[in-house]
């Protein structure tokens, strides 16, 4: 395990390598001048232009900006932006509150996805089935930004349950209603995956041994049917942590959550190129660990995978 | 097994309540008490520091901040605020600054000559890299501080001379009639010497003489100011307060508005443009506003030479094509007003009645006659387009004027959307774009000089200002440098409405509408007023 685990990181050096420089090009290749549209539709100011464009060596060739940004980064230096504040400050105030909104989705929509989706398997063909199944896929039709409009209006403005936006300093009130626009979609999805596999498992030639050897009901189900179904489940799970992190943005523009999302999308519009690959490694990273999770956990609820 | 498993997802799942948990300090959106306005805002692009502050985002904050030798009014109207007077000479080529005693920043320290002419030096330098630095650029001794190989950012202007703690001189390069309107403009604040030790740290703390002061900056968040008790200028301030609340979309501050959890919204999301003025929840304003919309036809386009008659005739004929009252009815949903000259309605010595202001109203028979004429002397077959950037929700106006064009006159034009700002930008700097484009204009101070030398003088052109069409007149110019040469700001005024007279012939930028100053309020909230930069007077508003 421990060989593997260190193979894994190993491999991650390539991976990040790869993706900085791949995104520091795109964000290079941004067609306009960063430094000329900060003066908007007023005089530029020749001499000022060129002094800041030294100073975020911008007057350099591509490859040398990349390879001083990767000397800086290897200091864990990630330089300014363009306001002159230092992009990890910006990052350290906008990555936990995005971390903290996409776990609250991740639990919402891992816990109320299995839920649902068990239930639906155990009870197919049911009238709650049937409800299950409608809303789920009503989730996934619906753009997030639709469902994120609606559940503002309604639980925040008209009905004042829930507040309108997230704000400064947000706590779990506050994220409560971005979180569960953020998770919905990923939560159908679990729902119909859970369902599928709950209802193919319980069919299975082993539950049914299981049972003739007079295990109760709840043990077969718990022991054998959802230990199987789950596999599928958290695979799924693992993945969509990473894609939440980095999916945040629209639900962070609707309840105005300064995050992480936000902060990509600001920084991608004015060509900050030190904080947009700095993001992005940062994304890259929590992919990779969360897909060595995934795996890790695979061992634990299959055996064959341990011991192979 | 089952244990580990279950385990497994206990930890999971009391590990995410425990992070989302651990910032609920301030679980719901709270209403601030003691008198404290809460109003929207976008992160400053730079720190607060006056020199480097040309945007919306840091101006908000900044020019509550701090106070320039003059004060504007909401009318637009300057009236003397640290300043006792400014002395100007026959042809303005030099004034005498005369301070009035006593004032001080909100650290205590006084505000002297020193702070003025000290902090212009500062912002002139290039050194520095201030982005407002141009605004110096008629004072002497500016062209020295350009060439930044040499300089070390401590140099000053050589036109600035302190003849005591309250009295300085400033010597211009050349006349500068507006040069006593100019000194309002936050570029223009005192600072205080705390900001030569550290000019970072001060930026993220400024200490101004403003009727407010900071009392805390939490980056992409929120800015709190409170009243500054040291302050005695021209400002009454009627809140304990005003804190801005950082936005990352519009539409959310409007919902927010909307529950009462903002007070103020001084723009409206496309999404509500309809609904804003008949929505119950809140408290909508609407009123004529300082910034123009235009889009300038390049002076060399081929068929629309500036100057020429075919060019005028082509020109004239786009603008009268154009139904404005019913773009501003239907798209902007009343929130425009029908342009009249090149200025704005808030800037002072506006006139309703220049000549040719005709040119600016729809009329499709004269339009239709006009182009005629044109293809009389030479016929064009080209198709004619109007750039803009798509990010700034400009599509709708821009389609309606480009049919409203074809209609009218039955020929070739075509809307061409630019993805981004930025692109649009670098665009119109290398004058590749073919055809029309969006200009609007802010006035960064209640003139019209802002207006008018900025973007048709010929020193403006080609790079070294905001011609960006290149326009070029010779008594267009002669009559600039009269205005600048001006013994008062009322003769001045009446020679831009003369220059106005020519610009209004020429058309070097078709005037499409004044944008209103336009924005919702939370129900409770009173004293609701609209300076001449299209924001809300602040100071004004309580609860």
């Amino acid at each position: 395990m421990g060989k593997y685990l260190l193979r894994r990181i190993l491999q991650m050096i390539p991976v990040v390598l790869g993706t900085t420089l791949l995104v520091y090009a795109l964000v290079f290749a941004l067609p306009g001048d960063p430094v000329k549209a900060m003066f908007g539709d007023k005089p530029v100011n020749a001499a000022v232009a060129a002094q800041i464009r030294a100073e975020y060596n911008l007057d350099k060739p591509f490859i040398i900006q990349y390879l001083l940004f990767l000397k800086n980064a290897l200091t864990l230096n990630f330089g300014n932006t363009f306001a002159g504040q230092p992009v990890i400050d910006e990052i350290g105030r906008a990555f936990p509150v995005t971390i903290r909104l996409a776990l609250m989705a991740f639990v919402f929509e891992a816990v109320f996805g299995v839920i649902f989706g068990i239930i639906s398997g155990l009870k197919k063909g049911k009238w709650y089935d049937s409800v299950i199944l409608i809303v789920s896929l009503l989730l996934i039709s619906v753009p997030t930004f639709v469902t994120g409009f609606l559940a503002q209006y309604f639980l925040g403005v008209k009905w004042r349950l829930l507040p309108v936006t997230a704000g400064s300093d947000p706590g779990f009130l506050d994220l409560l209603m971005p979180a569960m626009v953020l998770g919905s979609v990923s939560m159908a999805y679990i729902i119909r995956l859970t369902r599928s596999e709950v209802s193919s498992n319980i069919a299975e030639d082993y539950v049914r041994t299981a049972r003739a050897k007079g295990m109760s009901n709840r043990s077969v189900i718990v022991r054998h049917v959802l230990r199987n179904s789950l596999i599928p489940v958290v695979t799924y799970l693992g993945q969509d942590l990473g894609a939440l992190m980095g999916g945040a943005m629209i639900s962070e523009t609707i309840f105005n959550v300064h995050g992480i999302g936000f902060l990509t999308y600001q920084s991608i519009l004015k060509g900050e190129s030190n904080m947009v690959v700095s993001i992005v490694t940062l994304l890259t990273l929590i992919f990779v660990v969360c897909n060595l999770a995934v795996d890790m956990l695979y061992a634990a609820l299959d055996p064959r995978i341990r011991y192979a | 097994m089952k244990k580990r498993m279950l385990a497994l997802t206990a930890v999971a799942c009391s590990l995410g309540m425990l992070l989302a948990g651990c910032g609920a300090t301030n679980a719901t959106g709270a209403k601030d008490g003691n008198g404290v306005i809460t109003v929207f805002d976008t992160e400053p692009q730079n720190l607060l520091v006056p020199g480097n502050t040309n945007e919306s985002g840091g101006a908000r904050p900044g020019t509550l901040l701090f106070a320039g030798l003059v004060s504007f009014d909401a009318k637009g109207k300057a009236s003397n605020e640290v300043a006792q007077s400014i002395e100007g000479n026959a042809n303005s080529t030099q004034y005498t600054v005369k301070l009035k005693p006593g004032w001080k920043f909100s650290d205590g320290t006084p505000v002297t000559s020193k702070s003025f002419t000290k902090a212009w030096s500062y912002v002139a330098n290039v050194k520095n890299a201030q982005k407002c630095s141009s605004f110096l650029s008629t004072v002497q001794g500016y062209d020295d501080l350009q060439k930044a190989g040499s300089l070390k950012g401590t140099e000053q202007l050589s036109g600035l001379k302190d003849i005591d703690d309250t009295t300085f001189t400033v010597t211009m390069s050349k006349p500068d009639a507006t040069f006593p309107i100019k000194v309002g403009y936050l570029a223009f604040a005192p600072l205080p010497e705390s900001f030569y030790k550290d000019p970072k740290a001060f930026g993220n703390a400024p200490v101004g003489d403003g009727p407010y002061k900071l009392e805390s900056w939490n980056h992409n968040t929120e800015i709190r100011l409170v009243r500054n008790k040291l302050y005695k200028g021209n400002v009454k301030p009627k809140n304990g307060g005003v804190t801005f609340k950082i936005y990352t979309k519009v539409d959310a501050a409007y919902a927010d508005v909307q529950g009462n959890n903002l007070d103020v919204l001084d723009t409206v999301p496309t999404a509500d443009a309809k609904s804003f003025r008949t929505d119950q929840n809140v408290q909508a304003y609407n009123r004529p506003g300082s910034i123009i919309q235009m889009f300038t036809i390049p002076s060399n386009l081929p068929h629309f030479e500036a100057g020429t008659q075919e060019g005028t005739l082509r020109r004239q004929a786009i603008s009268k094509a154009i139904d404005r009252q019913g773009i501003i009815d239907k798209v902007l949903n009343g929130t425009g007003t029908q342009p009249v000259d090149f200025t704005s309605p808030k800037t002072p010595g506006f006139s309703k009645g220049l000549k040719g202001k005709d040119n600016l109203v729809f009329n499709a028979a004269s339009a239709k006659e006009l182009w005629a004429k044109a293809d009389a002397i030479s016929k064009d077959n080209d198709k004619f387009t109007i750039s803009y950037n798509s990010d700034g929700g400009n599509k709708a106006i821009y389609d309606a004027m480009v049919n409203s064009i074809k209609n009218t006159l039955g020929i070739d034009v075509a809307a061409d959307p630019m993805p981004t700002f930025q692109e649009f930008r670098n665009a119109v700097d290398k004058r590749s774009i073919k055809g029309g484009f969006r200009s609007g204009w802010q006035p960064d101070y209640p003139s019209a000089e802002n207006y008018l030398f900025q973007e048709y003088d010929s020193a403006a052109a080609h790079g070294s200002g905001s011609n960006d069409g290149d326009y070029q007149n010779r008594e267009y110019d002669r009559l600039m440098d009269e205005a600048y040469a001006a013994p008062s700001t009322d003769a001045a005024n009446a020679i831009y409405s003369q220059a106005q007279e020519i610009l209004l012939n020429d058309l070097p930028a078709i005037p499409m509408y004044y944008d209103n100053a336009h924005g919702v309020a939370a129900k409770g909230v009173k004293g609701l007023a609209v300076d001449w930069q299209n924001l809300p007077v602040y100071s004004q508003l309580h609860k």
